[in-house]
């Protein structure tokens, strides 16, 4: 390890060095993959992540009847991402969706924006703070931003779908990757996450049943153009032994997705109340299953 | 020079003269101008650049400007015999020979020449408008509704948009046919059937459109009044009059979205039968 950081310092030391391993095609807007050569595991996570499937996927596909509806394309292929900014739409590589370069590489500086002060020969890079931020995922989700900020939670939408790695290296490139110290590493998966039972609060005040988002810092669900559902089935049974059964579907495109701290208000069916089940289902916008958030029985 | 303004005005747009129109599907090789193949529009833009060229033409004999009118009217032919190649179906609608005559009328520093040959150009213009102009905005230019599917809040179904149009207005019929008949159970039950799905509706509009502001000129306020104040009505014992006054509160905006989208809709339908 001596050996190499000594021939590291020796290298450092030459002004020519960083242009000797300049791999000139990563400053012209390649393809997610070119990027694996060096950069495998988080690679290997994008390819999971909605990101990936923003262009090839079916449902998007079907939506904008084959791509015919011009206005909903930018974001889903985007050329290139700035914080609050509405991208606009990239020439090339569209089946990456939502990729690599896209949201690091800066025509203007011609280089890689990212978190990190890091040493990376193959391409120039610069810490850009901005990447921590919220408003960075601001110019595409523009509607859950919106509703995040009023929630005044401090918590960055990084924080909770980028989740922390812990140390690790960046890349997995023989040998570079020993030349290179493990960094904070965060998910490149951007999971969707699913709400806890806790982070959904129900009770019943008089003949009004009350379901409030304490937990999740945007509507639940929250969207900009998809429709993710909540299924809320309340059975309600009175003293008499009569049951009632109430069905709702919550989405932000039907305004009525559950505000973050404001209670959502259902009226039931009878005066006198013995027991209220509630069931609540949701579905993510892209996907066919549901799963299942809560099942909880109430007494008045 | 009126003479010579006015008759521009014909040279492009919508003319129709007769009292029956017919639509024809557009010949399928027009598809490759048009998204997802294109979304360039290059069809449509050269009508833009011919449409301009006549204008360069005008403005500049208006002027007296004879060698820049010149430079328009080639422009003008080159576009033209361009455009004729680009759907075979539609190639005996041009007749080049009408571009060169009329580039040859500005070589001639003929006003009266000009404007004879600008009405023989024009004419093979208006006659392709007159068959094909309506049927392409509304073919390549609407996205269809059959596609569009929404989940119903009741049944949890989901729905082509003709479908769910009908099942709401199910539940609208089924709510005064109950009331008017002094129901009052069944007609509470299905008017807030009706409710939900009203509310439903506006699940459809991101599916077309990326600015919220569209939604609210039609189901903005005024819808939202209408369907909580029905909403209000009908948990209380509700009386007839005052259920249909916010019943017309809420159609409102269905009129209004018919009106806005309806007949397209219609057209594309037909087409894809
Ligand atoms: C260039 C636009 C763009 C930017 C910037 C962007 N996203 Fe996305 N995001 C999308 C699109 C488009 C989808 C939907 C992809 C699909 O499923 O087709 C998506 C999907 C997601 C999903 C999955 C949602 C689901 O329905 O399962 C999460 C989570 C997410 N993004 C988080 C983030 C976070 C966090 C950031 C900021 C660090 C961010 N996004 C930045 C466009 C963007
Ligand atoms: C301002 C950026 C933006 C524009 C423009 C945009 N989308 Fe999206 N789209 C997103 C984001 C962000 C998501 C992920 C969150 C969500 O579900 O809304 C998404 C998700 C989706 C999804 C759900 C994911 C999937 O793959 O099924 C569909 C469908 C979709 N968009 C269709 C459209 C359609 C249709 C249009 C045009 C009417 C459009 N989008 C325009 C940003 C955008
Ligand atoms: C030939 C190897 C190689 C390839 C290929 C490569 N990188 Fe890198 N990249 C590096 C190295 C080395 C580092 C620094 C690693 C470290 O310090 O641990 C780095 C760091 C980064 C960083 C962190 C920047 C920061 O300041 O936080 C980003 C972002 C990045 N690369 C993006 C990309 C993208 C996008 C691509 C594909 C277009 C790509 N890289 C392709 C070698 C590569
Ligand atoms: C939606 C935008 C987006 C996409 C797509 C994306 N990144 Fe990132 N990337 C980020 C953000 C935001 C951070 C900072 C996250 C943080 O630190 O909280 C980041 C961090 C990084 C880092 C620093 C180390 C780390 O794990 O935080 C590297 C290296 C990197 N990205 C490389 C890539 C590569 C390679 C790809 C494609 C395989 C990629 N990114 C795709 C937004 C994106
Ligand atoms: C405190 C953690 C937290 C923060 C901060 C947060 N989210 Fe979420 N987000 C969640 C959880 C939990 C879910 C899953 C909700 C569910 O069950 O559907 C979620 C779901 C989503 C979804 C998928 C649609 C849905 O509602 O299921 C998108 C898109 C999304 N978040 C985007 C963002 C964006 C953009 C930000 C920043 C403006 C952000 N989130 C901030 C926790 C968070
Ligand atoms: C072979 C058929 C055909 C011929 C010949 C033709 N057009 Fe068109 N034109 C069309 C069609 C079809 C449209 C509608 C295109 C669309 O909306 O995408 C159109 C539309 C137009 C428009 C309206 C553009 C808009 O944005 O609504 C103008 C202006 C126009 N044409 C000018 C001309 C001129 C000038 C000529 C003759 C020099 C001409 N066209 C010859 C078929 C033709
Ligand atoms: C199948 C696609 C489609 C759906 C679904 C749709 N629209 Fe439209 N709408 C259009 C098109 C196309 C136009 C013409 C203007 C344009 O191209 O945006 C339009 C125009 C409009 C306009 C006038 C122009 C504007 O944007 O202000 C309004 C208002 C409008 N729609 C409201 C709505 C509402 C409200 C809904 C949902 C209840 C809805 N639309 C659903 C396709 C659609
Ligand atoms: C997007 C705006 C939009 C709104 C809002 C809307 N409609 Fe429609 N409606 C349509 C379209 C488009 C069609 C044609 C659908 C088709 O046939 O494919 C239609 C068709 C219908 C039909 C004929 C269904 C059939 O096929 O027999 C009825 C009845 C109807 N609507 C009632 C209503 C009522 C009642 C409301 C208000 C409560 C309403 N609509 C609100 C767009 C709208």
């Amino acid at each position: 390890m001596i050996g190499f950081l000594l021939l590291l310092l020796l290298l450092a030391s030459c002004q020519k060095f960083d242009e000797v391993f300049i791999e000139e095609d990563l400053l012209q807007r390649p393809q997610a993959k070119r990027c694996a050569d060096c950069h495998a595991d988080i690679y290997k996570e994008w390819l999971k992540s909605r990101h990936a499937k923003a262009w090839v996927s079916e449902h998007f596909k079907f939506e904008t009847e084959n791509y015919s509806k011009t206005k909903c394309l930018s974001c889903h292929a985007p050329h290139q991402v700035d914080p609050d900014k509405k991208p606009v739409l990239r020439v090339e590589f569209r089946r990456d969706g939502v990729s690599c370069v896209a949201c690091h590489f800066k025509e203007e500086t011609m280089a890689m924006h990212g978190p990190l002060k890091v040493w990376s020969p193959p391409h120039p890079s610069i810490q850009d703070l901005n990447y921590l931020k919220s408003n960075f995922c601001a110019g595409c989700h523009q509607e859950t931003y919106k509703e995040w900020k009023l929630t005044k939670v401090q918590k960055s939408c990084q924080s909770c779908h980028m989740p922390s790695l812990g140390k690790k290296d960046l890349i997995q490139k023989f040998p570079f990757h020993l030349f290179h110290l493990a960094k904070p590493r965060t998910s490149h998966e951007f999971p969707s996450l699913k709400a806890k039972p806790d982070d959904i609060q129900i009770k019943i005040e008089g003949k009004k049943l009350l379901i409030t988002n304490v937990g999740v810092p945007h509507n639940l669900p929250t969207a900009d153009q998809g429709e993710p559902k909540f299924y809320l089935v309340v059975k309600a049974t009175s003293k008499d032994g009569k049951v009632k059964t109430i069905r709702r579907i919550l989405s932000p495109q039907r305004k009525n997705a559950l505000v973050y701290g404001r209670p959502f208000v259902i009226t039931l069916p009878f005066e006198h109340i013995d027991k209220v089940q509630v069931e609540i289902h949701r579905k993510l916008a892209w996907a066919k299953e549901r799963d299942l958030i809560l099942r909880k029985e109430l007494t008045p | 020079m009126r003479k010579f303004l006015s008759f521009f005005v014909l040279s492009a747009g919508l003319v129709f003269a007769e009292e029956k129109i017919v639509l024809k599907k557009p010949p399928s090789s027009l598809d490759k101008y048009y998204p997802p193949a294109s979304t360039k529009f290059e069809f449509l833009s050269n009508m833009h650049a011919m449409s301009t060229a006549f204008y360069g033409i005008n403005a500049n004999i208006n002027e007296g400007n004879w060698e820049k009118a010149l430079m328009w009217a080639q422009k003008l032919k080159e576009i033209y015999v361009k455009t004729s190649k680009m759907v075979p179906e539609w190639k005996n609608y041009f007749k080049p020979e009408l571009a060169d005559a009329l580039v040859n009328a500005v070589k001639s520093k003929d006003t009266d020449k000009v404007i004879k040959a600008s009405r023989n150009l024009g004419q093979t213009c208006a006659k392709c408008h007159r068959d094909n102009e309506l049927v392409v905005k509304l073919y390549y230019h609407f996205p269809s509704f059959d596609k569009v599917k929404l989940e119903d809040p009741i049944d949890f179904m989901e729905y082509e948009t003709g479908k769910y149009m009908k099942v709401m207005t199910n539940s609208l019929k089924a709510l005064k046919v109950f009331l008017s008949q002094g129901d009052l159970d069944r007609a509470q039950e299905e008017g807030m059937n009706f409710i939900e799905r009203a509310r439903g509706l506006r699940a459809m509009c991101s599916k077309c459109h990326t600015n919220k502001l569209s939604e609210e000129v039609i189901l903005g306020k005024n819808f939202e009044e209408g369907l909580a104040k029905l909403e209000k009505l009908l948990s209380e014992t509700p009386k007839k009059e005052e259920v249909f006054q916010a019943l017309g509160q809420v159609t409102i905006s269905c009129a209004k979205c018919h009106n806005v989208h309806l007949a397209p809709a219609m057209v594309r339908e037909a087409f894809s039968r």
